[in-house]
């Protein structure tokens, strides 16, 4: 009961937080001064008249009043200024560039987490011997190398060497092909290597740390083998920090990567958000602000209450 | 219109070489079996590709292909079809003939046409019979009325229907349907074109600035912009400076807020307002510079406005509002027919209104989706849309209901098949597939110049882009911007200016920080016509090769010619700049403006820190900070760099920093009109130079009476004004009121006295570069102006799709060679 209690009042505060955050970036994107175009030999009487018509120099709270109502409808908005999508409906270009990045993050991710984290263990296993070295230094180096390095090389020697992928994105909307799968593999790879080597590292640490803790001693003192001590005490203790940041980095990703999408030429929503600033489009920034901030929000709770299924000691809402 | 020249040259490129319906043969389009593609790349893909509502360059792309146009340019061809180089026609598309019908409608109530005349303000467009949509649906002349009726619709406020009012094209009561039914607040010139007594109450003096016309709505008089006023400027300040620069009575303070009625029924006022128009007017209705007015647009029934259906329903008759010459004397085409009129908009009647979308909670606007996707896009040029993934890629195939292909003459063009192209952001992609034979052309990145530019596939096309140095106007701001020990207001002095302009190595600058484009000088390039239909390239005349010689120091006796004098110009030169410079130091400390120990502080704005933008900026620090080496400044001129992203101009323009890249594209065919870009505060860089406070004295050739030289002492922007026939001005020296050689002369003085005040430096002539694969080739290697190098239509192709894709799989494409 004070479980779902807990829950209750969390998504309650969740809901506050969403509404004041939502209003404060409706409020402050309205103060910047209105983007018109008037370009020579263009009228700007007819700029501003359009503008007007838009309702943009309506005074913020019956703007916000408007915008609510539209959102209510279903309705929110089209892209005014963004050069790529004028005039497009902002929720279908979301929607429609939504599956590529999600497609691309999820896929990293299935390589990634379990790479790295068994690689992880198996570098604290193997602490200050040859293989934690060798597994430390190849993670240096890809925790290093900026992305877009990465990026660059997997393209050069996967697609244009090697011609073992192609080098961009193929167009279409058949996500589930095989042809479709292989033109997204090089993005893939590109962006599991930082992750995998993120993984191995925080796991490697977390873990060893764990290794060397009293209870540990005690489980092999009891007589459990070294592989039931560490897979049953140890490795449920280090997935307690490392888990919040699988799920806290599937979130962060579903902001797509701007570098990624950029050189393999994915139609996601990488960048869609900066633009949305850039271009000062203002349907844009509040759908993605608050898709972003309710995710963020939602990701938040889920990753508290996750904490007690890894480890049941741990219990929220209980006092 | 001048602004969409990029799409007509688009369109015209596409279609152009086609002849009249006469010539049009037994001739029937065969598929042959040979499948060749076109696969290109954009790094921003179009949204909108819908005529009414287009903004920019990158909607053209899809737009350029599944319109049509009237008329069109084509190549010379000589007695044994080879290529003039340089020569153009003008020829018959979409309409089969263009009549002169002015005479018809001179003098009717109904339209503008002034009674008496008899040319250039109404035309008889006579369509082909066989014009069809992708779908078969037959086009005629109606539905170009239909078309413009929704582009002028006053619900949608379309982004181009100022196309048909604000230009060259002045399409009788095109604005007054565009407005209809608004009401709001407006300089009172907008509005009202001559002044009534009976308007006395509603005019309302003010020449407040924004702020203080909240109770207007905004709206600012004429007079404000004619005067070049800054924003800072209110009323008060507008009244001290007429007051003390040209002696208007004090009492014009009084008038702000009066209506025009209170003020002449108050002898203290009516004495202000006096001094004041006695001093301005020069024409009728000049009291409307002064005012602003509260205005409700009048209905307009589309009926009156200028575009209808002629006697058959294949003929369009246009009345214009503003002169128009289309034809040339024995009644063919004139260059402008497919330059300012190359077609009127189309939209698919069923598809635009199926395709509406009604106005959203708290707007009033009306939009619509027509063009934006496949199932909302209608094509009646030589390709219609196939495929379109947002972002990604847009397919284009033949329309095969296009009239164009069962033209006799058209029968070895159009090779094309289907047009894909992938919309790729990072250059480095694009570089790879073009390697790999994915894509067919590509821009040559300055990474690869050296090894690319002798290439046999490179190809460097020139531009009418002009790159400048803008250097900060304003002494208030940047006096506002200096600190302790830091001086910025030297930039004010005329030689400081002179010297950065004379310590860039231009040659230098556009090798390191550009793939092809060459010095620059003037604020014209060899792309500049002054003389379209004869040719007349305004850079090649002797007085703009003079201006150039006079602005950069370089003397004629000492060289054979004008010519070589002129090839001598490179705009460089050390010893000059390190005296101006010193010359500049000493005024300033003289002046007291700088200390003995200040530091001077240049900061260089930009839209974005990339790679690129800091290479240009690091060569031009390097290059001042070279150039005062032995002059009192050395070692004390600093630079820093500044990201102002999009704000850039508007930033630069407020005073926000002192130095930026920045230049101007358009009207190439027009520089007379483009000195607007250089001479109007809406526009101009430096924004406190006063042009219109400025004087030049000049003597114009040839155009008293009886072919008497006028010598005149006007401000820079009446000279603008009477260059461009502007209403109002005190003598009209359009395009066609006075000869070439006139306008040429005029041009080249203004082009010189902005030059001489190195507000605006130039260094960059603009050329870009790329390569192109081995699977096709243009028909031309010399680039026409016209035709650029023949379009889509005119490609060649050495290897089919399937050919090519074998070449590629078993050769490695090398382009060094």
């Amino acid at each position: 009961m004070y479980m779902i209690k807990y829950i209750l009042k969390r998504l309650g505060l969740m809901i506050m937080t969403f509404l004041i955050i939502f209003v404060v970036c409706f409020v402050l994107i309205k103060m910047l001064p209105i983007v018109i175009d008037v370009s020579i030999g263009k009228d700007a009487d007819i700029a501003y008249a359009t503008i007007k018509a838009r309702g943009y120099y309506d005074p913020i709270p019956v703007q916000l009043v408007n915008y609510i109502k539209r959102i209510f409808q279903g309705d929110f908005g089209v892209s005014v200024n963004h050069p790529e999508y004028r005039n497009s409906p902002v929720w279908d270009v979301f929607v429609e560039k939504l599956p590529p990045t999600v497609l691309i993050n999820v896929y990293s991710t299935i390589f990634s987490v379990p790479l790295g984290i068994a690689l992880g263990i198996f570098a604290a296993l193997k602490k200050n011997k040859w293989q934690d070295h060798v597994i430390s230094t190849g993670v240096m180096i890809f925790i290093s190398v900026p992305g877009l390095v990465t990026a660059f090389l997997v393209q050069y020697v996967f697609c244009f060497l090697l011609g073992l992928f192609p080098l961009y994105m193929k167009a279409g909307f058949d996500y589930f092909t095989w042809p479709m799968f292989k033109s997204m593999m090089p993005a893939v790879i590109a962006m599991s290597f930082g992750s995998i080597a993120g993984y191995a590292r925080f796991t490697r640490a977390e873990l060893t740390e764990v290794l060397t803790s009293d209870f540990m001693l005690l489980a092999r003192t009891k007589g459990l083998t070294r592989r039931q001590a560490t897979v049953h005490h140890a490795l449920r203790n280090a997935m307690v920090p490392i888990f919040p940041s699988i799920v806290g980095e599937f979130v962060s990703v579903l902001s797509g990567s701007l570098i990624i999408e950029k050189i393999f030429s994915i139609p996601g929503v990488g960048g869609l958000y900066l633009d949305s600033i850039t271009y000062q489009d203002y349907d844009f920034f509040m759908l993605l602000s608050s898709f972003y901030i309710l995710i963020g929000l939602f990701a938040a709770i889920f990753i508290d209450l996750s904490y007690g299924i890894i480890d049941p000691r741990i219990r929220m809402g209980v006092k | 219109m001048k602004k969409t020249l990029k799409y007509v040259l688009a369109t015209a490129t596409l279609v152009a070489g086609l002849g009249s319906l006469a010539s049009c043969g037994g001739y029937k389009w065969k598929d042959d079996g040979k499948q060749y593609t076109y696969n290109t790349y954009t790094s921003v893909s179009p949204s909108n590709w819908n005529e009414l509502t287009y903004q920019d360059n990158n909607d053209t792309q899809i737009m350029g292909y599944i319109g049509s146009a009237f008329f069109g340019y084509d190549f010379k061809f000589d007695a044994n079809g080879m290529i003039v180089p340089g020569e153009f026609e003008v020829t018959y598309e979409a309409a089969t003939a263009l009549e002169d019908v002015t005479a018809t409608y001179a003098g009717n109530e109904k339209y503008a046409v002034p009674s008496g005349e008899a040319k250039h303000y109404a035309y008889k467009i006579t369509l082909r019979n066989d014009l069809k949509w992708d779908d078969g649906t037959p086009i005629k002349a109606a539905d170009f009325v239909y078309t413009m009726k929704e582009q002028l619709n006053p619900l949608f406020k379309n982004y181009r229907a100022d196309s048909f009012y604000n230009g060259s094209t002045v399409i009788h009561k095109a604005k007054d349907y565009v407005f209809q039914g608004d009401k709001g607040w407006y300089g009172a010139d907008t509005p009202y074109v001559e002044y009534k007594e009976s308007l006395d109450s509603q005019l309302v003096f003010n020449v407040g600035n924004t702020a203080e016309s909240e109770n207007y709505g905004g709206a600012l008089c004429s007079f404000r912009g004619s005067m070049g006023f800054p924003e800072s400027y209110g009323y008060e300040l507008v009244a001290q400076y007429l007051n003390v620069y040209y002696g208007v009575s004090a009492d014009v303070v009084k008038l702000q807020g009066k209506t025009f009625a209170e003020i002449k029924a108050d002898a203290t006022l009516k004495a202000a307002w006096d001094s004041l128009i006695g001093w301005w007017q020069t024409d009728p209705n000049e009291e409307l510079d002064f005012f602003c007015t509260e205005y409700t647009w009048p209905e307009v029934n589309f009926e009156e406005v200028g575009l209808f259906v002629g006697d058959k329903d294949n003929e369009l008759v246009v009345v214009l509002d503003s002169p128009l010459d289309l034809l040339k004397e024995d009644g063919s085409l004139g260059y402008k027919a497919a330059y300012n009129f190359s077609s009127l908009p189309l939209v698919k009647q069923d598809l635009y209104e199926a395709n509406k979308v009604a106005p959203v909670e708290g707007s009033t606007l009306w939009t619509s989706t027509y063009n934006q996707s496949v199932e909302s896009t209608a094509s009646w040029g030589p390709y219609k849309l196939a495929s379109f993934q947002s972002g990604k890629q847009y397919v284009l195939e033949r329309n095969t209901n296009w009239y164009g292909y069962n033209l006799e003459e058209n029968k070895d063009k159009y090779q094309t098949d289907t047009i894909v192209c992938d919309t790729i952001k990072e250059w480095n992609t694009a570089w790879q597939a073009f390697q790999n034979g994915e894509i067919d052309s590509i821009g040559i990145d300055v990474s690869i110049a050296q090894d690319y530019k002798n290439s046999s596939q490179a190809i460097f096309t020139p531009d009418d882009f002009v790159g400048s140095l803008q250097l900060q106007s304003d002494a208030e701001a940047l006096k506002k911007r200096e600190e302790a020990g830091v001086d910025k207001e030297i930039l004010t002095y005329v030689d400081f200016r002179k010297a950065i302009s004379l310590s860039i190595n231009r040659a230098e600058y556009n090798q390191t920080c550009s793939t092809a484009s060459k010095a620059g000088f003037g604020l014209f390039n060899s792309m500049h016509y002054y003389d379209v239909a004869n040719g007349g390239v305004y850079r090649n005349e002797d007085v703009a090769k003079q201006v150039l010689c006079d602005v950069y120091g370089v003397d004629v006796n000492d060289y054979a010619s004008l010519d070589e004098a002129h090839a001598a110009i490179t705009g460089y030169d050390l010893e000059l700049a390190r005296e101006c410079y010193t010359n500049a130091y000493n005024a300033a400390l003289a002046d007291g403006v700088i200390s003995a120990t200040d530091k001077v502080v240049l900061t260089f704005g930009t839209g974005a820190i990339t790679e690129s933008t800091t290479r240009a900026y690091n060569f031009l620090s390097n290059a001042i900070k070279e150039a005062v080496k032995g002059t009192p400044l050395e070692g004390r001129v600093e630079t820093e760099f500044e990201d102002h992203q999009s704000a850039w101009a508007t930033d630069f323009r407020a005073g926000a920093y002192d130095v930026c890249t920045g230049g101007w594209t358009g009207a190439a065919w027009d520089p007379g009109y483009f000195l607007l870009a250089y001479l109007s505060p809406d526009y101009m860089y430096s924004t406190a130079w006063r042009t219109d406070v400025e004087t030049l004295t000049y003597t114009v050739k040839g155009v008293g009476e009886n072919g008497a030289d006028v010598e005149e002492t006007m401000t820079l922007l009446e000279w603008y004004d009477c260059l461009n026939g502007a209403p109002g001005a005190k003598y009209n020296w359009a395009e066609g009121a006075v000869s070439h050689e006139a306008r040429l002369g005029i041009i080249a003085a203004l082009e010189k006295v902005i030059l001489s005040v190195y507000y605006t430096v130039p260094i960059q002539n603009s050329f870009s570069a790329s390569l192109i694969s081995y699977k096709w080739d243009y028909v031309t290697r010399d680039y026409n102006t016209f035709m650029g190098y023949g379009g889509i239509e005119y490609l060649r192709y050495a290897y089919t799709d399937a050919e090519w894709a074998d070449y590629c799989a078993n050769n490695t494409l090398d382009y060094k060679a």
